[in-house]
């Protein structure tokens, strides 16, 4: 058996809007750093491997697989995740579209895919094309249910929400 | 397991030293590995902070033909973009197709180059533009055309101490794009993926497989057909198209796919030339845009 | 009934599942807790030699390797998979060997991921065939349905019918990979064991360790407010709970035991692989003289589980000759249990191809095929249905659908590189009821609190059960609040086999009416409130002996790359009769959600068995593909009035699974429509479209 020692070290990281100084397994995902040091467990594992979204957080406002990254290498970004973006009283407007629109059933992967639609949206504001954007060197992206859905293919939902989460959205972007 | 975080390419090289010291770029594959506990490792070296390897330039034309020099952890979501996509339109129709949109915020063009996986959708591209990875050691930085880099399934010609800092592919004047093919319609391994890239300066053709063999194939017998059949003084002439059908033949042939639970190996020679007839269609037939 | 029922109700807890506020069972903090990774078998049969933990207990924070030499004994139940770490048997690849338990997540599974583990490996058996010399008749089928059924004389009706149809279709290994996998917290204070756990029903998971670990009903409670999803894989007590529930014993500490998304695919179940040969024999014009369905597939060697793939041609069409049967082989494979739609899914899709087959060679339109073979009575058994609006869905989606225009010619549509095409299925699954309790106290402040067992997995059950009670207290839905997902409400059916709100609803009606009527007689609720508790067991045995099914209609629209053999599909539409619709919003969100599913069975879905090794090669969402969003356009699901008084006082029949059965087969036969190709497998592949 290899050596298989941890190395523990102090780390700050921004969750949030906020700073948490807490010390580390050097071995400890992003993921489990939230979920079971600072108990922000909306953030879910469905895979540990990149392939469902249901870890999906924001790193400085990019849509991130919390499960690949060690929580050592995230302290340099603003994480955001689904409980900063917004709670009872202060919903996003994603969030109060996916209830209106029965976006969710099980509501494992929803906060990932909140997550993953908020930061998707800046990302249509900022021009960034995707697979099914006709031209190349695209200019501003008309956000229709084909981007959508494109564009939220990286977070599964097993419980088939697709038709209702892609409604939602499109009742946000108007 | 200790991570370590350089903050320069000089530093990381120096760290490398240690032989049980493993890169970490984007995680995309080598979190999976880690997480599947399939990879141990004791000693990590992340390149997350490390600004020179984030960024790409466009070279002077001081050689010709110009080029653009991406830095090993160029993600690609930077790929995708409109400035980049312009001068690299394959380069960018492969990145846009790679995992999801979290996957392409976090995957790195050296991550995608050192993994060596046949079915990286970077690779046929950088194999049809001849790409040129830039390696660094503490011996200095040496050049290894992809050709040469990429020496089986998920093995390279980087040496223990070796560190992927860049890489540099040419602007070339024609049509490019790549195509693939996968089971689910997002967020899908390639059964088969093809480049295609036209240069009008040298009157060449160049087209490289993916997903059809060890690593990415270069079609070159179908290549110098195409590019000896057709009108180079009117490239998008539509009425003396090519036999493009022939070309999907020649390209199949190159193929050297296997059965595996993705699809199988006639499936694949198939589908690769499906691709490629349509990739040229795109370039030199009907409507074309060359 | 006059209020709630019915209307388009967002659920309940929609708003802490969109901030993140709704824990799973593995979301819950703990003081002390100490976390538990499973280690599995790297062989598919044999025996564990030997289990070295020496190293591992040497390493930083690891508290515990447990195996069969030092677990806790437990007494024994009649499901082998529960029974873990009891002895050194090994049945199947990925089975549990040992359970490392450490203070972090990351230290348990750095000690898991190098134990030392000898077997002595035998030759394994783990491929299924319909020729496979072990087959045999199980003495009943899931649930507990006969194994072989015979009306008439199949072989004679055959011979005699003016056209005959005779195909083998099959089904591959399905895995229900539910995003939340499996997971378990546990604590004992004292004597009394709670556990945090992911299930369908938390009344099953306590059955489970009251046995398990020789408790009274007491010493056991089993909390599961929020479960992400299920889809059959959760309908019971699954090993991690054991595990977890053992591991805290031993230790004295809280114990999370949660699986990963690769132990999903050999300790939780799974659909079987089916072989099925189908055989319809009828007149010139469609009408059936004989239909004969033979399945074959598999089980484990640890519990004998025997999907009932035929049962879907017990009560489908009329036929004078009528045989079903179920061969299954125990092979050394992890063990397959429910997953959405347990027969009826799988059985859809070679009967309704077959049935579009016989439509072909008859040349009747597919819709009035089945409408031609509408039975009366049950085609087995001859017993009444309590309503069957098969043709009514069937005439309702065809007008939606604008079936009407279709030419029935295959392969003739074509729009630049894709080929078009219609198909069309038929879908039923049994509406059942299950006894379960339940309570309702009335607040002195007016509002009622409802307390039972039931789960929601995501079905909105929550909402609907609120729904049922308001209406029934002829209060508004804030007023009432229900509580649900905890043993100690007392025994309740789970969320499976469509039986949830038919059980729950019942039992909710029936305590209301009782509080109601308690209230009366007390003229009022007294200052320190008013109980009253129901129990259906005696209304469910007094049910008169019928037939009770929901029926629907299939539609789907595809697009083939007349090339690559690539798949879309533009369009889905179902039809459902279901009795009552008690929230429509979430019954739509069910209804598609299944047919989702369906379309996911279609295309993507299959578990490769690796001869080699014995064990499901494609373990993770990469090599296992589920539908995602861009898979699916458009999707629509609606159902027709249906009133049925002989099924529960809410007239529901269930809405979980139907939306699964026949998707695939309307998908099929959409693709043959577009093609001309007959996809007889699934799921259907690109490389299959081109080469069937």
């Amino acid at each position: 058996m290899p050596e298989r020692v941890a190395t523990l070290s102090p780390i700050r990281l921004s969750v949030n809007g906020r700073e948490y100084q807490l010390e580390l397994d050097h071995r400890t995902t992003l993921l489990d750093a939230l979920r079971e040091n600072l108990d922000l467990t909306g953030s879910k594992k469905g895979c540990d491997h990149g392939q469902c979204g249901a870890c999906t957080v924001m790193l400085d406002g990019r849509r991130a697989n919390a499960c690949l990254i060690f929580a050592v290498a995230a302290q340099t970004h603003d994480i955001t995740t689904i409980e900063g973006v917004g709670a009872a009283g202060n919903l996003h407007p994603l969030q109060q579209a996916f209830i209106d629109h029965d976006g969710l059933q099980c509501g494992y992967c929803t906060p990932g895919q909140i997550c993953s639609a908020v930061a998707m949206l800046a990302e249509v504001e900022a021009g960034w094309p995707s697979a099914v954007t006709p031209d190349v060197a695209a200019g501003p992206v008309d956000l229709d249910e084909s981007e959508t859905r494109e564009r939220m293919s990286g977070n599964l939902c097993r419980c088939g929400a697709y038709v209702n989460i892609v409604a939602a959205i499109q009742d946000v972007v108007g | 397991m200790t991570i370590l975080s350089p903050t320069s390419i000089d530093e990381a090289v120096a760290a490398l030293a240690d032989p049980a010291i493993q890169v970490l770029a984007g995680g995309t594959d080598f979190m999976v590995e880690v997480n599947a506990g399939h990879r141990r490792p004791d000693k990590v070296l992340s390149l997350r902070h490390i600004p020179e390897l984030r960024t790409w330039e466009q070279l002077p034309a001081r050689d010709d033909p110009a080029h653009v020099r991406l830095g090993a952890t160029v993600t690609y979501t930077d790929m995708l973009q409109p400035d980049l996509a312009q001068l690299l339109p394959a380069l960018a129709h492969a990145a846009r197709t790679v995992g999801s949109p979290q996957i392409r915020n976090a995957g790195t063009i050296g991550g995608n180059l050192a993994t060596a996986s046949p079915a990286g959708d970077t690779l046929p591209v950088l194999a049809a533009l001849e790409a040129v990875v830039e390696v660094a050691s503490p011996l200095g930085v040496r050049d290894i055309p992809v050709a040469t880099f990429i020496t089986g399934p998920k093995r390279t010609a980087l040496s223990p101490g070796e560190l992927i800092v860049a890489v540099r592919l040419p602007l070339l004047d024609g049509h490019q794009e790549f195509r693939k093919i996968g089971v689910r319609n997002a967020m899908v391994i390639a059964v088969a993926s093809l480049a295609l890239a036209v240069d009008t300066r040298t009157r060449t053709v160049r087209c490289a497989l993916g997903s059809v063999g060890p690593g990415p194939i270069r079609a070159t017998e179908a290549e110098e057909w195409l590019a000896g059949t057709i009108d180079w003084d009117r490239p998008a002439a539509t009425t003396e198209a090519p036999d493009l059908a022939y070309f999907g033949r020649l390209v199949a042939g190159a193929a050297q796919p296997i059965d595996d639970h993705r699809g199988t190996a006639a499936y694949r020679r198939h589908a690769i030339g499906v691709l490629a007839e349509r990739a040229a269609a795109q370039a030199f037939g009907a409507g074309s845009a060359a | 009934m006059s209020g709630t029922v019915g209307a388009p109700v967002s659920r309940i807890e929609g708003l802490s599942k969109v901030t993140g506020e709704a824990r799973y069972a593995a979301d819950f903090p703990l003081a002390g807790l100490a976390h538990g990774w499973i280690v599995q078998s790297t062989i598919a049969r044999g025996r564990v030699e030997s289990v070295d933990a020496g190293a591992a207990l040497q390493m930083p924070g690891v508290l515990a390797v447990v195996t069969a030499t030092n677990a806790m004994r437990l007494q024994d139940v009649d499901d082998g998979e529960l029974l873990v770490l009891q002895d050194q048997q090994v049945h199947y690849r990925g089975q549990t060997v040992a359970l490392v338990v450490g203070d972090t997540l990351e230290q348990a599974r750095a000690a898991a991921d190098g134990l030392p583990v000898e077997y002595q490996a035998e030759p394994h058996d783990v491929l299924l065939s319909a020729s496979h010399p072990r087959l045999f008749a199980p003495d009943h089928v899931n649930p507990n349905l006969p194994t072989d059924t015979l009306t008439g004389d199949v072989e004679a009706g055959l011979a005699g019918a003016a056209v005959t149809v005779d195909h083998t279709y099959s089904t591959p290994a399905e895995h229900n990979n539910p995003m939340e996998p499996h997971a378990t917290t546990a604590f004992w204070d004292g004597d009394r064991l709670t556990v945090y756990d992911s299930n369908q029903g938390a009344t099953r998971v306590h059955q489970a360790l009251v046995r398990l670990f020789g408790l009274e009903d007491s010493a056991v409670r089993v909390v599961s407010e929020h479960v992400g999803g299920g889809f059959g894989s959760k309908g019971g007590a699954r090993s991690q709970a054991v595990l977890a529930a053992m591991a805290a014993r031993m230790l004295g500490r809280p114990i999370r035991v949660v699986l990963s998304r690769k132990q999903l695919f050999s300790l939780v179940g799974y659909r079987t692989p089916t072989i099925q040969r189908v055989r319809l024999g009828s007149d010139r014009g469609g009408r059936l003289v004989a239909l004969d369905h033979q399945v074959v597939e598999q089980t484990s060697t640890v519990y004998e589980f025997a999907e009932q793939t035929a049962v879907f041609s017990r009560v489908m069409y009329a036929t004078p000759n009528l045989s079903t049967s179920h061969r299954l082989v125990a092979l050394d494979v992890p063990t397959p249990r429910w997953m959405r739609a347990p027969g009826e899914a799988p059985g859809s899709f070679a009967v309704e191809s077959a049935m579009d087959e016989l439509a072909e060679a008859c040349g009747v339109d597919p819709i009035e095929l089945r409408i031609r073979n509408e039975p009366v009575t049950e085609p087995e058994g001859g017993r009444p249905f309590s309503s069957r609006n098969l043709i009514a869905c069937l005439r309702e989606g065809a007008s939606r659908f604008r079936w009407a225009e279709r030419d029935p010619r295959p392969g003739t549509r074509r729009d630049g590189q894709w080929l078009m095409g219609t198909g069309v299925a038929a879908s039923t699954y049994p509406a059942r009821s299950a006894p379960s309790t339940a309570s309702v106290s009335a607040q002195e402040d007016g509002s009622f609190i409802v307390r039972l067992t039931a789960a929601d997995i995501g079905t909105g059950a929550r909402t609907a059960l609120t729904q049922v009670a308001a209406d029934e207290l002829q209060v508004p839905m804030d007023k009432v609040e229900v509580r649900i997902g905890d043993s100690d409400f007392g025994p309740a059916m789970i969320a499976g086999g469509s039986m949830g709100m038919a059980s729950w609803g019942w039992v909710v009606v029936k305590a209301c009416r009782q509080l109601i009527a308690d209230i009366d007689r007390c003229g009022g609720v007294p200052d320190d409130g008013l109980v009253a508790r129901a129990d259906t067991a005696d209304d469910i045995a007094a049910q008169a002996d019928l037939v009770r099914h929901s029926f629907g209609a299939q539609f789907a629209e595809v697009r083939v790359d007349v090339d690559t053999g690539e798949i879309r599909v533009p369009r889905l539409l179902g039809v459902f009769a279901a009795g009552r619709i008690v929230n429509a919003k979430t019954a739509r969100s069910q209804l598609i959600g299944g047919m989702t599913m369906g379309l996911s069975m279609a295309l993507f879905e299959e578990s490769l068995m690796d001869a080699e090794f014995g064990d499901y090669l494609n373990h993770d969402f990469a090599g296992y593909h589920i539908a995602a969003n861009a898979d699916v356009q458009r999707i629509d699901a609606t159902w027709i009035d249906e009133e049925d008084d002989q099924l529960n006082p809410l007239g529901v029949k269930g809405i979980g699974e139907i939306g699964i059965v026949g998707t695939a087969a309307a998908i099929a036969n959409a693709v043959y429509h577009a093609t001309g190709q007959r996809q007889r497998h699934l799921p259907i592949r690109p490389d299959r479209v081109l080469s069937p």
